[in-house]
């Protein structure tokens, strides 16, 4: 399933890792903010983010973490942003997102280059499952499903990446994380 | 817009080489990536799905909205149902109006266009930016959307590096990822200072009150995130019961518009969310106001027949592979474009041009097999002509044509027997190149065949034994009766039926000698059929009696193709007949929209192969066999004593390539190496599905096929269609022809005399020596002597 998934999702254009736990995705993380040349990060904390102690990683990589003023500027501002997801498509390479909290939306749009942290244990076989399990409870305010980075053909068919959402989206899939299920 | 004017504007469109280029083009690698993307799913299967949910919903669509009214309500968002356009455009600028709003940012909404929303939020006095790329490059040069998902596919980059040179008052290069990134810089800053943003949505769910809108951009995100005040708004046709319905039609969406899996963003929404004023004020709750617009969908929902046009997703397939929009683009339809934005401009936007736009319809009935919804289009728009002309009418000439002319059989075959010897001054070895005054149109990039010297029915009539009985015994009766019109059909039918049982017996010798002058009068007709002798032709002891419907291009122009059928069915053991009392199909009355005239021609020939007494009945053209199969039943079904004749002569009847193929084993064929293409007329492969019969009866002769790419695009013929749209028609037969060249093959084989005079025109005209021949043409040369 998981090769499935990577299969799809490279080929929209999403760039694919995976860890084996918290320590190797510190170290992951840290080397992909630097290697993107971000000197602004923006995060959504979530518990999966909270056990990588993101601030230590984000000044490792030389980058500084935005946390003061509105979350309109701070995700404007940010060259990375960074935030968790909860479910991921096989079938199709989607990452889905409960976006219903206003920087979750805006620090996954508005940065040029989204870094997505994904648990292994999300990922589900196909687009059908996923809209079944999602039917079964609340649906949430905002469900974001994002299948690679912004793209348009909208002058001449010729495919652009990067319009108004991330050109770049990274997505870092932990085998094993710390306070499981509480995500 | 009046006949003229669409003739007009349609020239001005073809003229747009960069419109033909762009949208050929796309049309082309859209129907490979499409089948690619399709791979290991059953569209068929799907789309039956999905036009079931949609359908289900158009029957229960007032109950769906109140629903959806309702739980969207309980989460929090405010519901208003528009009745009309206007009514929807006032709510959402008093909106703006009252709460102080400057700046709206839009992302790409179909119902918002169909409203001109923006045109009238600008009169109020409101500024409203588009931010789907797109989009905005059209707003910005003060266009209209060419097509549903891709707006400015019509525009060169050089174009729209002018168009963005004037909007930033500087010197913009034509590099695709620098626009790009200039449109991400501009527009960003509008989503930050925008008071309110208004999305559309592709679903919209009753159960859960939920919304779902598909994007590639993200510019749908950032519209329904960014402004504290949000409005969607949502096409009555866009409901569906449960949330889980949303999973079928978001596997046909992507798939079937843009040939992906899924689009960069899927957005679902459920009542109003946290957010963030231009203040920097926090908001746990923005405002969600859903504009549930109706403008025409009620009474869609209400038709019986048009309701279907409710399951449409709006992938726009239909446009893509249409070979009339890929030539004139956005001016086939008006909001809505293609063969939907027809129907949907009747109902929704402007029914007067809808019934003017319709005309530009092919009918090659391509989009049928691509549409994610399930949609017999080619119906629906056969009906919107149908309820025109009833409106509005049809010019005292045509309308005289029809019911005077073609219903009435005998007199219809005088004047083409007097348009032969009329034609004479313009026709040059069987062919003209032009002719005078208003009839220029039809040699226009074409060169017409002749009308034959003397006819099929005349040819077959000359044939020693039961053949001629038949044919003369069935036009004697005719003439004896005194009845041509649909009243004829019982007392023709009674008085015909003694000749045409007289058809098995063995000719008497007064008639052979009948046969015989008939023949040497007609020797030059012969040769020029390519029948050195037709008294070899009829078997000793008949399998089968089969009936040859002729039609009237076989019968008056390609005589030599009935000649080839009867040589072909004779080698295989059956009888032919050709009832002389069979006139037109009806299918050109139909189609024009006079079905009266099509149900009495339809009389007319049931009644004729009744007397005849037939076991089978063969044609040699696929829209004969169409008119004889499918449309006889449905245009008789409500005749008490007309339906279940109509229906026993439609189990009877069989395309040539067909039936033959069912024999292919017992054909005394005498293969001969030679390389052909194969041209699929649009009513063989779509209306009776038939593509692999020919090509292996042509591999068995000893031929082998060269496809064309693609073989299965129009060749723009449509009947009249090359009568009132020259310049389009020839547009089409133009891609049809780089096809034909392309293969490189000597012969073109179809299966349809209509697409035969068409592309043999076409070629005939750029001076090719590629033939077009008929599929039994073709065998009946390779027979066994």
């Amino acid at each position: 399933m998981y090769e499935s998934f990577v299969t799809k999702a490279r080929a929209l254009g999403t760039e694919v890792y995976r860890v084996d736990d918290p320590a190797a995705a510190k170290q992951l993380i840290e080397k992909l903010i630097r290697e993107a040349g971000a000197k602004k990060v923006a995060l959504v904390p979530a518990p999966l983010l909270d056990a990588l102690d993101m601030e230590k990683v984000v000044s490792a990589a030389r980058a500084e973490l935005l946390t003061a003023g509105s979350v309109r500027k701070r995700a404007d501002e940010a060259d990375l942003g960074i935030t968790t997801f909860d479910l991921a498509i096989a079938e199709t390479g989607t990452l889905v997102q409960d976006a219903t909290a206003l920087d979750r939306r805006l620090v996954s749009m508005l940065p040029p280059v989204h870094l997505a942290v994904m648990p292994l244990d999300g990922l589900t076989a196909t687009f059908r499952q996923a809209i079944a399990n999602l039917a079964a409870g609340e649906i949430p305010g905002y469900l974001a499903f994002v299948s690679g980075p912004s793209r348009t053909a909208d002058i001449e068919r010729v495919l652009t990446i990067g319009v108004h959402g991330p050109g770049r989206l990274i997505v870092v899939f932990i085998d094993e994380q710390e306070g499981r299920g509480s995500r | 817009m009046s006949a003229k004017d669409l003739r007009q504007k349609s020239r001005e469109a073809l003229a747009n080489e960069n419109l033909g280029c762009a949208l050929g083009r796309f049309s082309d690698s859209y129907v490979v990536s499409r089948e690619e993307i399709y791979r290991g799913m059953d569209f068929q299967a799907l789309r039956e799905e999905v036009a079931g949910i949609k359908s289900g919903a158009a029957l229960h669509m007032e109950e769906l909205a109140a629903r959806f009214q309702a739980a969207a309500e309980k989460r929090g968002a405010k519901v208003f149902r528009a009745a009309t356009a206007q009514v929807a455009r006032e709510y959402i600028a008093r909106l703006a109006k009252e709460r102080g709003v400057e700046l709206i940012v839009k992302s790409k909404s179909m119902a918002s266009e169909e409203m001109h929303l923006n045109d009238y939020l600008q009169e109020q006095g409101l500024n409203v930016a588009e931010t789907d790329l797109g989009e905005w490059i059209i707003q910005l040069s003060c266009q209209k959307p060419s097509h549903m998902v891709m707006p400015a596919i019509h525009l060169s980059k050089e174009e729209v590096a002018a168009i963005f040179s004037k909007e930033m008052g500087r010197e913009v290069e034509p590099d695709i990822p620098d626009m790009v990134k200039l449109a991400r810089q501009e527009l960003r800053k509008k989503f930050l200072a925008a008071g309110m943003g208004i999305s559309g949505g592709n679903i919209a769910v009753a159960e859960t009150g939920t919304v779902v809108m598909v994007t590639n951009e993200g510019n749908g995100r950032l519209t329904t995130s960014l402004p504290p005040l949000h409005v969607i708004i949502v096409g009555l046709e866009k409901l569906v019961p449960r949330f889980t319905d949303v999973a079928p039609i978001l596997e046909v969406l992507p798939r079937s518009a843009t040939a992906q899996h899924i689009t960069s963003y899927v957005t679902m929404i459920t009542g109003p969310v946290p957010a963030e004023g231009l203040d920097g004020r926090e908001y746990p709750k923005k405002e969600l106001h859903i504009v549930l617009l109706d403008n025409g969908r009620t009474r869609m929902a209400a038709d019986p027949v048009f309701r279907e046009a409710l399951q449409c997703v709006r992938c726009a397939a239909c446009l893509n592979v249409c070979p009339v929009y890929q030539l004139v683009g956005g001016l086939f339809g008006d909001v809505y474009t293609g063969g939907i934005g027809a129907v949907l401009t009747a109902f929704f936007t402007n029914p007067e041009k809808a019934g003017e736009i319709q005309n530009l319809c092919l009918r090659c009935e391509r989009c049928r097999d691509f549409c994610s919804g399930n949609i017999d289009l080619p119906g629906l728009i056969g009906e919107l002509r149908r309820r025109t002309v009833q409106k509005e009418g049809m010019s005292a000439g045509q309308r005289l044509i029809f019911e005077k002319v073609l219903a009435d059989r005998r007199l219809f075959h005088s004047l083409l027997r007097l348009a032969a010897k009329a034609q004479k001054p313009f026709a040059r070895g069987g062919r003209i190149r032009h002719l005078p005054l208003f009839f220029a149109g039809l040699t226009e990039g074409r060169v017409l065949p002749a009308i034959a010297d003397r006819p099929f029915r005349d040819l077959a009539d000359s044939l020693p034994g039961p053949q001629s009985a038949g044919a003369a015994a069935d036009e004697r009766a005719e003439a004896a009766s005194g009845v041509r019109t649909a009243g004829m059909s019982v007392g023709g039918r009674v008085a015909a039926a003694p000749g045409g049982r007289a058809a098995g017996v063995p000719a008497a010798g007064g008639r052979a000698g009948a046969a015989t002058g008939g023949q040497a009068s007609g020797a030059a007709a012969d040769e020029r059929a390519g029948v050195a002798s037709v008294s070899a032709l009829r078997p000793a002891a008949p399998r089968q009696k089969v009936g040859f419907f002729s039609g009237c291009l076989i019968d008056f122009v390609y005589p030599q193709t009935g000649v080839a059928v009867q040589k072909v069915l004779t080698a295989l053991g059956m009888e032919m007949v050709t009832p002389a009392a069979q006139s037109c199909c009806g299918y050109p009355a139909q189609q024009v929209g006079l079905p009266d005239v099509a149900a009495k021609l339809a009389r007319q020939n049931i009644a004729a192969f009744e007397a005849a007494g037939v076991d089978k009945i063969v044609t040699a053209c696929p829209t004969c066999a169409e008119a004889l199969k499918s449309l006889y039943p449905q245009l008789l079904a409500g005749e008490k004593e007309w339906s279940a004749r109509a229906q026993a002569m439609a189990d009877k009847v069989q395309d040539f390539s067909s039936f033959v193929h069912e024999h292919r084993d017992e054909l005394p064929l005498n293969p001969q190496e030679q390389t052909f293409t194969y041209h699929d007329s649009c009513h063989l492969k779509r209306r009776l599905g038939v593509t692999a019969q020919p090509r292996e009866l042509l591999a068995a002769a000893g031929g082998t096929i060269v496809e064309m790419s693609p073989a299965d695009i129009c060749c723009g013929f449509g009947g009249s269609y090359s009568i009132k749209f020259p310049e389009i028609s020839q547009a089409v037969l133009g891609r049809k022809l780089q096809a034909v060249t392309g293969t490189g093959a000597s012969v073109v084989a179809v299966d349809c005399p209509g697409c035969r005079l068409q592309i043999a025109g076409g070629l005939a005209h750029r001076g090719s020596p590629v033939e077009v021949r008929h599929t039994a043409e073709i065998l009946a040369e390779r027979l066994k002597k």
